[in-house]
């Protein structure tokens, strides 16, 4: 139980009446376990609201005809479509949002704080401005889009790239965030101790770093692959609507929703298998017991 | 060193919950606008309205309010497709304005809402950006291969008048003609509104949507027109929601729109009168 030192403070009583030991030891330790009033009640109240939408998803879903609507030829389309894009923005979110991670949480540079802002706003923007921001950075007439249509042929919205891109867009944040932290609670103690023993940089990370953030490296990867799974927004303002091209489940589930409620709920369910894998993957990293 | 782990990832997790807010609230109600209600206690009207009326209503809703003081609005405008549902599941509208007769139809035939009245129609047009890099100048251009073409969603009114249309050019340009056409279709759109945009930014080379969508792009679009035996009449249905605790205004709004002061706003909009 080491929590409660750290969260005390030096100054603070309850820290204090620790070090005497003994019966106030107790009493602190009781009292900080006691809720506050109410706090148990709001809390049902937070669970419920969190839980019950996927109860209702699970209960009113027609099991029954899943086979069906599982192996419906537009279902199985989205699905892939949704794989192959999700899958390429982690990729890609991992090539280039590692190394910026590196870079946040190990170099001291002037503006670094402005970088860090500006590369997690994704995060905290509606994916439909953040597919708007695309187009007109990457769209036929962007900023950089133009140049790439007549300089090299290469045109992104309403291509399967664009619908990676847009993944990308909003996934990258969460892994460059996570890692982050993930370097910063490690400190480079045994990344100067590898260098003192005579590792170059580049084998420091690989053999010493990388192992040791492995787990944040792992949230990072599938809080990101989470995202880009269920990105909406930046997808269909960015990439479009085409089966096959850049419908993408969450896309799917929205039209069936519409027309084919039995569909849309299959389609739901799929999603919610997957996201409830992720937590079951990530729960040695979130969920220790303590 | 677990715990600032543990707080970053918190932290992220609160913002995955934020963007998943942010970003379903913005895509559902895309395009929606709202009058503020400032007096509580005065009568509201929250309509359901095609995408394609976002123009016109708040104009005729301004001049309902001439002549009903206190009278707020509050608009939904999406995809027909999209308001029917959200009726379906019991979202709180007065009034259903939709671009499709099937629609009202469906609607009423669930007693949800009173008997639909057609109230205007629209045609059909070809759009292109201004700058028309894709050299379009008539309706065989849109078969070449290579054009960028967006329509609407065969589950929203403009994508089915959209198949109707291009179905029926066959007739003059050659069996295969809607197949090649449809081969070149890059999206397909939730709502007219977003084949405007994609044609007006110039992502899109050609779109189909409504007349009255291309006369408020202005001259930011040019128009193909298409020949009158290929056109498809889109009729727009508009009743009160049965549900509706404002059941007298919404009525009288309804009336209100097939009356005289608001016909005379749709045809300056572009639209056609309603079927006899």
């Amino acid at each position: 139980m080491t929590m409660p030192t750290k969260a005390g403070g030096a100054d603070s009583g309850p820290a204090l009446s620790l070090r005497s030991g003994g019966r106030a030891t107790r009493a602190y330790r009781r009292s900080a376990r006691r809720a506050p009033a109410g706090f148990v009640a709001l809390a049902a109240i937070a669970v419920a609201f969190l839980v019950l939408p996927v109860v209702g998803l699970v209960v009113r879903s027609p099991w029954r005809d899943l086979p069906a609507d599982l192996t419906a030829p537009g279902v199985l389309t989205a699905l892939r479509l949704s794989l192959v894009c999700s899958l390429s923005a982690v990729a890609i979110s991992v090539a280039v949002g590692v190394p910026l991670a590196w870079v946040l949480a190990r170099l001291r540079f002037r503006g670094r704080g402005l970088v860090r802002a500006l590369v997690l706003l994704p995060m905290v923007l509606p994916p439909v401005v953040g597919g708007v921001a695309l187009l007109l950075a990457f769209g036929r007439n962007g900023l950089i889009g133009q140049w790439l249509d007549r300089g090299f042929g290469i045109t992104l919205p309403f291509t399967t790239g664009g619908a990676v891109m847009a993944e990308t867009f909003v996934a990258m944040p969460f892994l460059i965030i996570t890692v982050e932290a993930g370097l910063r609670a490690l400190g480079q103690r045994y990344e100067d101790a590898a260098a003192t023993l005579g590792a170059g940089r580049w084998t420091t990370f690989r053999r010493v770093t990388l192992p040791l953030i492995a787990p944040s490296l792992g949230a990072g990867v599938a809080l990101a692959w989470a995202r880009a799974l269920g990105e909406f927004g930046a997808t269909i303002t960015f990439a479009g609507n085409l089966p096959g091209r850049t419908q993408t489940m969450p896309l799917a589930v929205y039209l069936a929703l519409e027309n084919n409620l039995g569909t849309a709920m299959a389609l739901s369910l799929v999603m919610l298998a997957i996201s409830l894998t992720v937590l079951v993957a990530l729960r040695g990293h979130w969920f220790h017991p303590r | 060193m677990r715990r600032g782990a543990l707080i970053l990832a918190a932290a992220a997790l609160a913002f995955v919950a934020v963007a998943m807010i942010t970003g379903c609230g913005s895509s559902s109600s895309a395009g929606s606008s709202s009058s503020s209600s400032t007096s509580a206690g005065s009568a509201k009207l929250t309509v359901f309205a095609a995408a394609s009326l976002a123009k016109v209503f708040p104009q005729i809703a301004a001049d309902f309010q001439k002549t009903h003081a206190g009278a707020q609005f509050a608009f939904d405008f999406a995809g027909t497709d999209t308001l029917t549902a959200q009726i379906e599941q019991g979202a709180p509208a007065d009034v259903f304005a939709g671009a499709s007769t099937r629609y009202g139809v469906e609607l009423s035939g669930k007693g949800l809402i009173d008997t639909p009245q057609p109230f205007a129609t629209n045609r059909l047009v070809v759009i292109v950006p201004a700058a028309n890099p894709a050299h379009i100048a008539s309706l065989g251009d849109l078969a070449k291969p290579g054009v960028k073409l967006v329509i609407g969603d065969p589950t929203v009114p403009i994508g089915t008048y959209t198949r109707t249309v291009l179905a029926n050019l066959n007739a003059t340009l050659g069996a295969g003609y809607s197949a090649k056409v449809l081969k070149n279709v890059v999206s397909n759109a939730l709502q007219v509104t977003s084949v405007v945009s994609s044609v007006e930014l110039g992502e899109a080379d050609v779109g189909f949507v409504y007349v009255t969508d291309a006369r408020s792009a202005g001259d930011k679009v040019h128009c193909i027109a298409l020949p009158a035996v290929a056109q498809a009449t889109a009729a727009y249905p508009i009743a009160a929601v049965k549900s509706s605790s404002n059941a007298g205004l919404a009525q009288q709004f309804v009336t209100f729109v097939l009356g005289a002061d608001a016909q005379a706003l749709l045809k300056q909009a572009g639209f056609g009168p309603p079927p006899k």
